[in-house]
């Protein structure tokens, strides 16, 4: 059992009880949920009103009993639900992207995505609460 | 611009994509004394959402949150370096004046194969580079420039036309001593193709 750094997309959390090996990483149910929402139930692997059903032929890769309960494999996870990530071995960071079902639609529907970002004071601000008016949106950077 | 139209139903909204955060863009924004919403993207997770691939880059976005352009790349024709105010392609501005005036109406409101194209699909390369570049952007700002380069470099291989990815690896780190190359060399690598695309405000209009 070591730490490791969960970047799930915009949440970041740090859990005790990883399992690197290699390219996986065994969470305990515990820390599955805590870092990426997702919980085990019997039915699959929900979240909200998803559940991702574990295929008979891909479930001893995903799910195996350790020392300390039930673990779960997030990169095997990741594959199942087309979700990119990548690792860094050194620090023992994990990044977790957008399931298959979030970037293959993104851009399909018309409308603008909503997002939440701060301003400069830490204020935050929606995209729906802008709206109303004609929004030219400009991104920009200082490099 | 903004103060011109800003009685025509008509905001700027500003969206800094920079992950040294509110330190390095805070300059910037006091100094051109902005008075619309200037919003922070620390982990370009907006400019993700946006499939922005350089800035500056603009959108349209209509009342009800209608997407009607995307991704034009508006490099300013002037920018004054102290200030970062930018003076914006008078073209650009007058399509700007067009759709306000207009609305859907306007010959600058794109149809769907517009947006296509300046949208378009995501493959699962160009999403694992999208992992890679977050995961060295992570490792950069949390102190580990070394150890991010050689995410940034399979983010870069993966998505060569992306600009972002450089630009802001570069920022993080050294381009010569980290990339071996120069700003102006890597400028002119076909792989990556343009720079900034010519400013096209013509191709994907209505009709």
């Amino acid at each position: 059992m070591s730490a490791a750094t969960i970047l799930y997309q915009q949440s970041e959390t740090r859990v005790e009880d990883a399992e690197e090996d290699g390219t996986k990483l065994w969470l305990t149910l515990a820390d599955l949920t805590a870092a990426t929402g997702w919980t085990l139930k019997p039915e699959g692997v929900c979240k909200d009103e998803i559940c991702v059903p574990a295929p008979d032929a891909r479930r001893a890769a995903l799910i195996r009993d350790g020392a300390s309960g039930t673990l779960l494999d997030l990169t095997e996870f990741a594959r199942l639900i087309e979700q990119p990530f990548a690792h860094d071995e050194k620090s023992s960071v994990w990044y977790f992207g957008p399931a298959g079902w979030e970037w293959k639609t993104k851009l399909s529907s018309r409308r603008a995505p909503d997002f939440v970002l701060p301003d400069i004071a830490g204020k935050p601000h929606t995209l729906a609460e802008l709206l109303g008016k004609k929004l030219l949106i400009l991104f920009w950077a200082s490099w | 611009m903004r103060q011109e139209l800003k009685d025509s139903n008509f905001e700027v909204v500003t969206i800094a994509c920079d992950a040294k955060g509110r330190a390095a863009v805070e300059p910037f924004i006091e100094a051109a004394h902005q008075m619309h919403p200037s919003l922070l993207d620390e982990k370009l997770a907006v400019a993700e959402l946006y499939d922005v691939r350089n800035v500056p880059a603009a959108f349209w976005i209509d009342e009800t949150g209608r997407m009607v352009r995307a991704n034009d790349p508006i490099y300013a024709q002037k920018r004054n370096r102290e200030t970062g105010e930018v003076t914006l392609n008078r073209e650009y501005m007058d399509a700007v004046r067009d759709w306000v005036a207009k609305g859907s109406a306007s010959d600058y409101v794109m149809n769907e194969h517009g947006l296509d194209a300046r949208m378009p699909a995501l493959d699962s390369d160009d999403v694992q580079a999208a992992a890679f570049f977050q995961l060295g952007t992570y490792l950069a700002v949390h102190g580990h420039s070394a150890d991010a380069l050689v995410h940034f470099k399979r983010a870069h291989a993966r998505r060569p036309e992306n600009w972002t990815y450089k630009r802001q690896a570069w920022s993080l780190g050294d381009i010569e001593r980290d990339y071996g190359t120069t700003f102006q060399e890597a400028v002119k690598d076909p792989a990556s193709g343009p720079f900034y695309p010519p400013l096209d405000l013509g191709d994907h209009r209505k009709g």
